[in-house]
């Protein structure tokens, strides 16, 4: 790829993950099982923007993806034995395929009707996987394995790191010019020769795998998967809160997104289970009216050297 | 019973469902045909339309039928509210509503519907409740009908006959018709397009609440915080069937939907017969985007 | 040697006959004006040479190579390119930015977005855009925004260009200004043009053959000076009483 020599954003990011690695390795147990969460969550951001962020298709549905990779290891480790990162790697490449197929027949629909359709998807998978016992009863499968955070950590970690480049050498490629045409007039950009086809099903074929992988890794840390949380749509709720606080379509705004969703739910710990969403609501529903391109965008309007460095 | 009998009763009892459905996804169809918005937190408010008839008959003994108009009020304010909250910034001065403004309502309302619903698992909690409304049955042959169920059918078709009465015939349902087609040509000859966009979400909210208020008959035990997850995507789907904007798109959907669950449920598990029910979106938008009605 | 043509191409939609068996032949560098009242069908004609729609019947040919089953990207890639009616920018992106997507992704095999950029502000500055290359499309004036779909189409570095009624709604300084500019790039850079117009003066001054189109059909082609002559004409722009008359 024809690009300019990586910026300041790119190495800032460097910075954040090699903090997060050194945290991992040297303040123990207890440290990284929260970040792993944080990691998960940033893979997850990171994977629905680059549909919904980078392209403008609102995917309310992301959360099939990921649930696609959660039984993809789950049932990989608990029936034949195998090696988690086998599972992440199953996972991966169903949700990958599974993106394309969908995608082939949703990406035609615009706006809203491609956001209720992935909702349906959703629906209709989760009613679908209750009828194969071969995903467990109640389709749960549970699995014992050997607890090895580190693993599970580096795992998702190396997911993250392989993210934000990916998303980082897109929005600054030949590929990120045509993708910003795509979001802005989709009819515009086929006049000048944007093949939005071809755009718009790699954005979601790279969501699915990356929403896979995640969905894989998440299982793995919880050591199982259950059909009705796997489907939640609660997931799909904070992936797209993750990234419109973020900043859609940025490369820092899913991590940013990520911490600020997960960070103060992780210390507010309230007895009310509810108060994260709720809360994330809210901010939601502030970010989305007064501003729609979240914290980033916010830095980069209020100062002129920020808008240059924050990518 | 015989098999004719059985499907015959499904028939039946799935028509009934589709009239309470087509009362919950006729106020979207409203909202979505003349303000061109997609309300996402559209399932909470019917849940809270439901929660309405359930409290009035805890507190007060009201039945669904006669709560459907008090929950039509107070959606009429709630929809107001929504309108001015939401809506009113971004529909101010333009004719159409950009993609931008979709995407933003689009994300607003998303935030909207995860705080309702989680706030509503705060005030209500978890725990399923139900409405206890049985006037009795009527004997059709073979037939056992619940009487609450087909008060509920006929009210729910009043409904929607009632509102293209409203929209055909009355100076304002014209006037939001015309708004529909055309915001300029309405704001030219004299009508302020605020008013109209406002009411016409009004209208669509007190639909949507007395919906939930009547749903309440068909879920004896299902009245939960988190039950817009399931209402939402099913109003959606019927919207899309009928084609946004016709209003009795709303119930050609709504009985679609509602005999497809009941006549799949005679031969396969709940389970398939939502997720088959669902899933005639996909082929309807890719063969009859505009809906299945011409 | 001819560079487009379309045979008897015809377009149903759904019980209107949009147009019927059009014919037309688009030599290298040459400007061919089309007109007609409206309805006629000119806009749908270009659609179906971009290949934003398909004609219902006929073939239209890009140097021999059949183009009416491609989609609109794929003949940005053999060098053909539209500009649209009422301008679609990139809203959010800057002047360059919309012009440096057309270099990226039309036909140049310029694939550094650092290059596409450098050749953007020179395409802006050719079609006398360049103080305003770092302004957001959405802030252009409706002028603005036609010149910035011209730097567009050229920007892809398409030979022919279809340009539909880019001089709609001028002043007739701005007017003055735009048809100066039309014939300057014409000569620089030499591609063919059709031109859809309902400004006479624009088409008939630019025009090396006009074309005129009612109700579907070509009523007559020829050039400037015949075709304001051609009672056929006439009378499909004013009634028969002004032909008589």
């Amino acid at each position: 790829m024809n690009v300019q020599k990586p910026g300041l954003t790119l190495y800032g990011l460097f910075i954040v993950m090699a903090f997060l690695a050194a945290a991992a390795l040297l303040l123990g147990v207890a440290v990284s099982s929260i970040l792993v969460v944080l990691l998960i969550y940033a893979a997850l951001a990171y994977s629905i923007n680059f549909i919904t962020g980078m392209i403008g298709y609102v995917d309310f549905g992301h959360v099939l993806f990921m649930a696609i990779g959660s039984y993809a290891l789950a049932t990989l480790v608990s029936y034949y034995g195998a090696n988690p990162l086998l599972g992440v790697g199953l996972g991966a490449l169903l949700g990958l395929i599974f993106a394309l197929g969908i995608g082939l027949i949703i990406l035609r629909f615009r706006g809203v009707y491609f956001a209720i359709a992935t909702v349906v998807l959703v629906l209709a998978a989760y009613n679908i996987v209750l009828q194969f016992p071969q995903l467990g009863v109640g389709g749960e499968i549970i699995f014992n394995l050997t607890f090895q955070p580190l693993a599970t950590y580096f795992t998702i970690w190396t997911i993250v790191l392989i993210e934000i480049v990916l998303t980082y050498y897109v929005n600054r490629s030949r590929i990120g010019f045509g993708i910003r045409a795509i979001k802005n007039e989709e009819d515009a950009a086929s006049s000048v020769g944007v093949s939005p086809r071809t755009l718009k099903l790699t954005g979601y074929m790279l969501g699915g795998l990356f929403g896979g992988a995640a969905g894989a890794v998440y299982a793995w840390s919880i050591s199982g998967v259950t059909a009705g949380p796997a489907f939640d749509f609660t997931f799909s709720l904070l992936m797209l809160a993750m990234i419109i606080i973020g900043g859609v379509g940025t490369s820092i705004g899913p991590l940013l997104g990520a911490v600020v969703v997960y960070i103060p739910s992780y210390f507010l710990l309230t007895t009310v289970a509810q108060a994260q969403p709720l809360m994330i609501g809210l901010l939601v529903i502030i970010m989305a009216l007064f501003l729609p391109d979240g914290i980033v965008g916010l830095l980069r309007r209020s100062n002129q050297r920020l808008r240059l460095v924050l990518e | 019973m015989v098999a004719v009998e059985l499907i015959v009763r499904d028939l039946a009892f799935g028509l009934m469902l589709g009239c309470v459905f087509s009362v919950i996804a006729h106020g979207l169809n409203i909202i979505w045909g003349v303000v061109k918005v997609v309300n996402i937190a559209h399932g909470e408010f019917i849940m809270l339309g439901a929660y309405g008839a359930y409290f009035l008959n805890l507190f007060a003994g009201i039945t669904p039928l006669e709560s459907a108009p008090v929950d039509a009020v107070i959606g009429l304010f709630v929809g107001y509210a929504f309108y001015y909250a939401f809506l009113h910034r971004e529909l101010r001065n333009k004719e159409t509503i950009t993609l931008q403004s979709e995407m933003v309502t689009l994300a607003a309302t998303f935030g909207l519907s995860l705080f309702i619903s989680n706030l509503a698992v705060i005030l209500f909690t978890g725990n399923p409740v139900g409405v206890n409304y049985n006037p009795g049955t009527l004997q059709l042959g073979y037939l056992h009908v619940p009487l609450a169920a087909l008060y509920v059918a006929i009210l729910s078709v009043l409904i929607i006959a009632g509102t293209w009465l409203f929209l055909e015939k009355t100076f304002i349902g014209s006037t939001i018709r015309a708004y529909a087609q055309d915001v300029t040509a309405t704001e030219l000859v004299g009508a302020n397009p605020a008013k109209v966009a406002s009411l016409a979400t009004a209208l669509g909210f007190a639909v949507t609440m007395t919906g939930g208020a009547l749903l309440t008959v068909w879920v004896p035990v299902g009245i939960n915080p988190l039950m817009g997850a399931l209402y939402a995507p099913i109003s959606f789907v019927i919207v899309v069937l009928g084609g946004p904007g016709k209003m009795w798109g709303s119930l050609v959907g709504g009985l679609t939907l509602g005999v497809v669950i009941d006549l799949v449920q005679a031969f396969a598990t709940a389970q398939i017969a939502y997720a088959a029910a669902f899933l005639i979106l996909i082929p309807v938008l890719v063969f009859r985007p505009k809906g299945i009605l011409k | 040697m001819p560079f487009l043509k379309a045979h008897n191409v015809s377009k149903n939609f759904g019980g209107v006959q949009a147009l019927k068996d059009v014919t037309l032949e688009l030599p290298e560098s040459v400007v061919l004006g089309l007109i007609g009242p409206n309805g006629s069908g000119k806009s749908t004609l270009l659609n179906i040479i971009a290949g934003l729609e398909k004609p219902t019947s006929g073939i239209v040919r890009l140097d021999n190579r059949r183009i009416d089953s491609l989609r609109a990207n794929r003949v940005v890639g053999y060098g053909l390119a539209k500009t649209h009616q009422i301008p679609k920018p990139f809203s959010n992106m800057t002047a360059r930015e919309n012009v440096a997507v057309a270099v990226l992704y039309g036909r140049r095999n310029i694939p550094s977005p650092r290059l596409a950029l450098e050749e953007a502000d020179r395409v802006l500055s050719m079609v006398r855009m360049g103080s305003r290359k770092d302004a957001p499309a959405n802030s252009l004036t409706v002028q603005e925004k036609k010149r910035l779909e011209l730097a567009r189409a050229i920007g892809t570095g398409a030979s022919i260009l279809l340009l539909d009624e880019v001089f709609a709604g001028l002043s007739p300084e701005e007017l003055k200004d735009s048809i100066q500019l039309f014939k300057k790039l014409h000569n620089e850079l030499r591609f063919s043009v059709l031109v859809v117009e309902h400004v006479m003066r624009a088409v008939l001054s630019l025009s090396q053959k006009v074309m005129v189109l009612e109700e579907g059909r070509v009523i007559a082609t020829g050039s400037p000076d015949e075709i304001v002559h051609d009672e056929k004409v006439i009378q499909a722009y004013l009634g028969s009483k002004s032909a008589a008359a």
